[in-house]
Parts: C-alpha cells; sequence; structure tokens
C-alpha cells in the first residue's frame, strides 16, 4: 500500500496535462491537509524518506502529530490523553519512535518470527501492545533523566554523552 | 639391527625425501640422519622439513595455536583469505602466519614443557607424532576449536581451586600458597579471555588476596568508582533493570488509590530506577499522586553532597511531567545506622519500601550484639509500609564453612560470567566484570563485618521475613510479562524468568540469579507507636 502512495503522490505531483482534456494543474503542496493526511498514513521509514524530498516536507515531517500518530495509532484501548504531554516533555513522539519503539518493535518482531509466528504478527503485537507502549514510555523516560544528568556534568559519567541505557536497544539481535 | 642402523643405512643410500624410509621405520629417527634430511613422517604427511628444523617448527606451531586460541578474532581472515604458497614448506608457512599475526612476544613459548633434554631423539619423536594431528587442527577451518590441552588444564584448574579453599578452610597455609603457584601456571596454559579461565583467574586472584594480604582489608573502592561501577555494570546486563522494572511496577500496582505517596529507597545510587515509577504514576488513570522519595545513600568522599544532586535531577524530571514531587536524601555509611526519624514519614501518606540488594548486607553475625537485620526490619514493619520490595542475589554465600561458601561462589559466578560475554560492547562489559570482581573479593577474601556480601537464597529470605511479620504479596502477571518483554529485548537468547510461588526470578539457562520479592507488614501496630522510635524496642 505503501507504494501505491508513493506513485499516487508522484503522479499528483507532474503535471500530467492532457493536450485534449483541460485537467487542472494539482500540486500536492497547495493543499497541505490533504499531504498530512497521506503522510499519517506512512510508516517511519517512508517518513524518514519524505522528510528528505523538500524543505517543506521536512518542516512538515518535524511536526510531532504524525509521529504521534504512527507511534500509537494502532493500539486499540485509546491512550489516556495525559500521554501526549508526557511524552511531549520527555523529547517528542519522534524521538520515542526512533529511540524506542522502532528498535523495540523490530527485536520483538524479528523475535517472534524465530519463534515462529510470522502470520500473527498483527493480532500478537496488539496483545502485547499496552505493555509494549508502557515499557517503551519507561525506557524513554530514562533516556530523558540521563541526557539530564550529562548535560549537567552530574553524576560522574564515564564516556560520551550520548552512551545511554538504551544502547542495548540498538545493538544487534545475537541470534 | 636397531631402528637407528636402519635409517643410517638408508640415508646413505638416498640424499632426496622419501617416503619409504618413514614407513620402514617407525621411529622419526632424527638422531641418525643427517640434519638436511627431509623427515621422513612429515613427508608422508606431504610436508617437507628438514630434520634440524623440525624443533623449531614444533615451537612456532605450538606458538601459532596460543596465539589463535587466545586471540581468535585476529585470526578470522585466515580462515579466508589467505593464499598459501608453497604450503609443504610448513617451517616458512608457520612463520609466515606469525608475521602476519605480529604475535605479542616470543618469550611467551613454554620452554619448560619439554623438560630437561636428555635425548633429542626422543624429544623430537615425541614431537612430531603431536605434530600431525595438531597441524591438522591448526588448518584454519574451525578456530574456536579448544585444544585438549586446554580443556584437561581448565578441569585440572577447578580441581586445584577446590583443593586450594579447602586447604585454606583447613588452615594449611603453605600447601595453598603452592597450589596457587600451580593455578598461577595452569592459567598460562588455559584461555583467560573467557569461559572457565576467565572466572579461574577472578578466583585464584581472590584466593592469593585472603592469603597473602592482612585479614580484613576489603577491596572496597571509593563511592565514585563503585557508582561507576554500578552504572555499567546496570547498562552491560538486564538483571539491574529487571529489579528496577519488577520492583516500579509492585510499587505502582501497591500505590494503587492513594494520593499521597512515599518511596524508601535503601540505595540510591543515581537513582536510575525512579524516572520509570515517575512516568508510570504520570500516567496513570485518575492522575499522578503527591510523589516524596527518600534516598538513602553513603556519604560522598569529597564534601559534595550527590544525594542532592540527584534530587534535583529527579525533580526536574517530575516536574516536566507534572508530577507533584519532593526529594530528600538521607546520607549514612550503614544501613543500620539509619533511624525511622531520618526519614520524615508522615502518617497520612502510603510508604513503599525499596531494597535492591542491601538486605543482606545486615546479616553480620555479631554475637556480641543483635543482629542488624532484625533491628531493620523491626522498624520497617512499624512504619507499615503498603509495601516492601525486595530483591536479592539466588545464591546462599552466608554459609559458615568456608569451602561451601567458595564452592557456590564459584558456580554462581561463572554462569553470571557466562551471561555476561553476551554483551557486545567492551567497555561496559570490562567494567560490570570489575564490580562483580569486588563482589567475588568480598565474599571469598573477607570474614567478619567486612564481609557484608551474605546473599541468600530466596527460601532463606521467606523464612526470615515471615518469621518478623510480613506476609508475601504476589507479583503479578504485569510484572512478569514486562520482565519477559524486557528481556526479549536483550540481544542474548540465555536469559529466562521465572515466577516462583509469587516470586520472580531472572536466571541464565534456568540458574535463577537474582530473585525480586514484595512483601507487606501483616498485623498493623499500634499506629500511634508507628513512627516514634520506640526506645524499649529491645530485642
Amino acid at each position: 500500500m505503501v507504494q501505491l502512495l508513493e506513485i499516487g503522490l508522484a503522479n499528483v505531483e507532474l503535471n500530467l496535462v492532457s493536450d485534449k482534456e483541460k485537467r487542472l494543474k494539482f500540486c500536492i503542496n497547495d493543499h497541505m491537509d490533504i499531504l498530512i493526511e497521506i503522510l499519517q498514513r506512512l510508516d517511519g521509514r517512508s517518513l524518514g524518506s519524505a522528510a528528505c524530498v523538500c524543505r517543506l516536507w521536512q518542516h512538515i515531517t518535524q511536526s510531532d502529530m504524525l509521529w504521534e500518530h504512527l507511534c500509537f495509532h494502532h493500539v486499540s484501548p485509546r491512550l489516556p490523553s495525559g500521554v501526549r504531554p508526557v511524552v511531549a516533555a520527555l523529547g517528542g513522539y519522534r524521538r520515542l519512535y526512533m529511540l524506542c519503539l522502532r528498535p523495540v518493535l523490530s527485536r520483538l518482531g524479528l523475535a517472534r518470527q524465530l519463534s515462529g509466528g510470522g502470520g500473527h504478527q498483527e493480532v500478537v503485537r496488539r496483545v502485547w501492545t499496552r505493555h509494549l507502549v508502557e515499557l517503551s514510555l519507561s525506557l524513554f523516560c530514562v533516556d530523558y533523566y540521563e541526557r539530564l544528568g550529562s548535560g549537567g556534568g552530574g553524576g560522574g559519567r564515564v564516556g560520551d554523552a550520548s552512551a545511554s541505557s538504551l544502547m542495548f536497544l540498538c545493538k544487534p539481535v545475537n541470534v | 639391527m636397531g631402528p637407528y642402523d636402519s635409517s643410517t643405512s638408508s640415508s646413505a643410500i638416498s640424499s632426496s625425501p622419501s617416503s619409504s624410509t618413514s614407513s620402514s621405520s617407525s621411529s622419526s629417527s632424527c638422531a641418525g640422519k643427517s640434519p638436511d634430511q627431509i623427515d621422513g613422517l612429515l613427508a608422508g604427511a606431504g610436508y617437507r622439513v628438514r630434520s634440524s628444523e623440525l624443533r623449531h617448527v614444533a615451537q612456532r606451531l605450538e606458538h601459532l595455536e596460543t596465539v589463535m586460541v587466545n586471540a581468535p578474532s585476529q585470526i578470522s581472515h585466515l580462515g579466508n583469505d589467505v593464499v598459501h604458497h608453497n604450503p609443504s614448506d610448513l617451517g616458512t608457512w608457520v612463520d609466515s602466519l606469525l608475521s602476519d599475526l605480529n604475535p605479542p612476544e616470543y618469550s611467551d613459548l613454554r620452554y619448560d614443557d619439554f623438560g630437561p633434554i636428555l635425548d633429542p631423539s626422543t624429544i623430537t619423536r615425541a614431537w612430531t607424532e603431536h605434530l600431525i594431528p595438531e597441524q591438522q587442527r591448526i588448518i584454519p577451518q574451525h578456530l574456536s576449536v579448544a585444544t585438549e590441552m586446554e580443556e584437561d588444564s581448565s578441569i585440572r584448574l577447578v580441581h586445584v581451586l577446590m583443593t586450594c579453599a579447602e586447604c585454606v578452610q583447613g588452615g594449611e597455609f603453605s600447601l595453598a600458597c603452592s597450589l596457587i603457584d600451580e593455578m598461577q601456571h595452569l592459567l598460562t596454559r588455559v584461555n583467560v579471555g573467557c569461559g572457565i579461565g576467565k572466572v579461574a583467574g577472578y578466583f585464584v586472584d581472590a584466593l592469593s588476596r585472603r592469603l597473602f594480604t592482612p585479614q580484613g582489608v576489603a577491596l572496597v573502592g571509593s563511592t565514585i568508582e563503585n557508582e561507576i561501577l554500578y552504572n555499567h555494570f546496570y547498562e552491560a546486563s538486564p538483571y539491574l533493570k529487571f529489579a528496577h522494572f519488577t520492583a516500579n511496577q509492585a510499587i505502582l500496582e501497591g500505590f494503587d488509590g492513594h494520593d499521597c505517596v512515599h518511596v524508601i529507597d535503601f540505595n540510591l545510587m543515581h537513582g536510575l530506577q525512579w524516572p520509570a515509577l515517575i512516568q508510570a504514576l504520570a500516567l496513570r488513570p485518575g492522575g499522578p499522586p503527591v510523589l516524596r522519595l527518600t534516598g538513602i545513600g553513603p556519604p560522598s568522599p569529597d564534601g559534595r553532597d550527590s544525594l542532592r544532586e540527584i534530587g534535583v535531577r529527579l525533580t526536574e524530571l517530575a516536574r516536566s511531567v507534572n508530577v507533584r514531587f519532593a526529594f530528600q536524601g538521607v546520607t549514612a555509611s550503614r544501613l543500620e545506622d539509619v533511624k525511622p526519624l531520618m526519614l520524615q514519614v508522615d502518617p497520612k501518606e502510603a510508604v513503599a519500601i525499596n531494597s535492591i540488594m542491601q538486605l543482606h548486607r545486615l546479616l553480620v553475625s555479631d554475637p556480641t550484639r543483635t543482629s542488624p537485620i532484625n533491628n531493620v526490619l523491626d522498624w520497617i514493619r512499624n512504619l507499615n509500609p503498603k509495601i516492601m520490595t525486595v530483591v536479592e542475589q539466588e545464591v546462599d554465600h552466608n554459609q559458615p564453612e568456608f569451602l561451601a561458601r567458595f564452592t557456590e561462589a564459584l558456580y554462581y559466578y561463572s554462569t553470571m560470567f557466562d551471561s555476561l560475554e553476551t554483551c557486545s560492547a567492551q567497555f561496559e562489559k570490562a567494567f560490570a566484570e570489575m564490580y562483580i570482581q569486588k563482589e567475588i573479593c568480598n565474599v571469598v577474601c573477607c570474614e567478619g563485618s567486612v564481609r557484608v556480601e551474605r546473599h541468600e537464597p530466596l527460601a532463606k529470605w521467606r523464612a526470615r521475613l515471615n518469621g518478623a511479620g510480613f506476609k508475601p504479596l504476589h507479583l503479578g502477571s504485569n510484572s512478569f510479562k514486562q520482565a519477559s518483554m524486557l528481556l526479549t529485548l536483550f540481544s542474548a537468547e540465555g536469559y529466562c524468568v521465572e515466577e516462583n510461588d509469587g516470586c520472580l526470578t531472572l536466571g541464565w539457562h534456568s540458574r535463577p540469579l537474582i530473585a525480586a520479592s514484595a512483601w507487606k507488614a501483616v498485623s498493623e501496630p499500634n499506629p500511634s507507636l508507628g513512627l516514634i522510635s520506640h526506645p524499649n524496642n529491645v530485642l
């Protein structure tokens, strides 16, 4: 579906004017709401690619609302409204996705594939979702706390400031 | 005619390599040949080595083997893209491999293994007989094979360790010292980079400390050093994360419905446990409570108020997520020095006590006075906490006999080092190992009040806490699921979370290493007495 959307976008951008029929010139950049609707449906990787298209798109994709949608739209009991200010305070949905959700989901997806649950991924993911959300938020909070500490230079941390307890998420899975 | 005679006669006939010579004489019989003669046995295997060079080649091969065993990562390329020209020239081949690898020192060849060289023929015969299967093993296809020699040395090392511990227990110090020498020698023959060699190295070190340094000198680092090592242990392995997350989940559930809550942490360190709890409380349905945190920690040597600094960070975090938060730090070098009055507990608030690997330090048994654990458990009970989370190492290091303790420690820390091998960040792993090394030294070297690492297994803690007036709370399925999910995030497949009658244990390959449990005070004490320190609470 993503490819279809991308092709759709591409087609829309090329100003296809048939000499026989008069078509309206349609440029997606004039219709921000449609653009946002489309971007909301992309996955993380495509959203990242979209950010590289042009400055306008980069600006739009940096809006946290898109990433919030990406992070939590599949969570079946809707998250309480209090989540948004907390995530915003801790660094934003984009950072949450990049730092926690994406590695967690890929690690769990891989773990599930290994245990042979490939076809039931969506179903299983929804069952784990609440715990996944809570765990990701907790890890995100720990990361924020460590950034607070390394920024302030306190605590005597050895090593560079970007080292955090979330590094274990970024390490390759030792299969 | 003896074998030497026949080879002498055959060498007189032919001066070129001939496999017939090798088949006719069972011994290499180099003594009888002229030094330039190509060795017969090796020629039969397809290698051309001069008799005079045999010993040299043998040494070089052994050296190559040492290098390969000790640094397999350097030689992985050998398996793929090395082209050997003229491989039958064994000597040059080995030399070129060694020069590729830039071995650290030629001098670590073990000359003493050859023993006194009485009869060159027997020596070289032993070497060439040994050589042929060796060189086949060295051909770089399967580089991680431990040689038989190494396996034997490892097994022997463990046996000698046990014997030495027995000697130490029996007071036979001179024998113990000679055993230590033997173990140091054995350690040069095994791979001390991983596996049993590494663990044995630490234990040999601990035993020699016990024998040679004055009693009572513990490997106590400065507070800052301990904090740094603790942090790296936190990052390198899931044990502390498991402890924190499980305790937080239990505390969160215990605080359900309360609006004023107070958490008392027996060892604050950097406060890494609390951001997750603050965030979870911020998001709990019904809104966050008013949270107070009391952190207990040792005084810092340079006069910095490190507890206050951590408190400032936590306060800032809590403010970002809109949780009303207050922090106070209590400085005490030992947990038994803390008086309940210092904690300033308000009668209206719900109290949670959090002890991550601290209670075992109170088990120092001094016959002249009451065990501090009973005093501490008493005042904890009088605070009437909603929940007390206890996380402890799952092993018995508090037995009176030294040998039993030593054996337990050997198996426990071997498993723990095994699990640490999976950590891919070398930096973190090295520091985490130092952290564990301090524990090992304390268990093995120290006695009396200096030995604080008096771990006890879950069964003993259950008996103790039940007897002190606490009843267990079951850690729910949420904790279990969270712990399982946390583990799948770790890159190693060997960790396992198990549920043990309401408690959770985290282990490596079905050996539990750390156990988390939750408790609640049994009968409510008289509330008016709860917070005033009783002068008459003497046991």
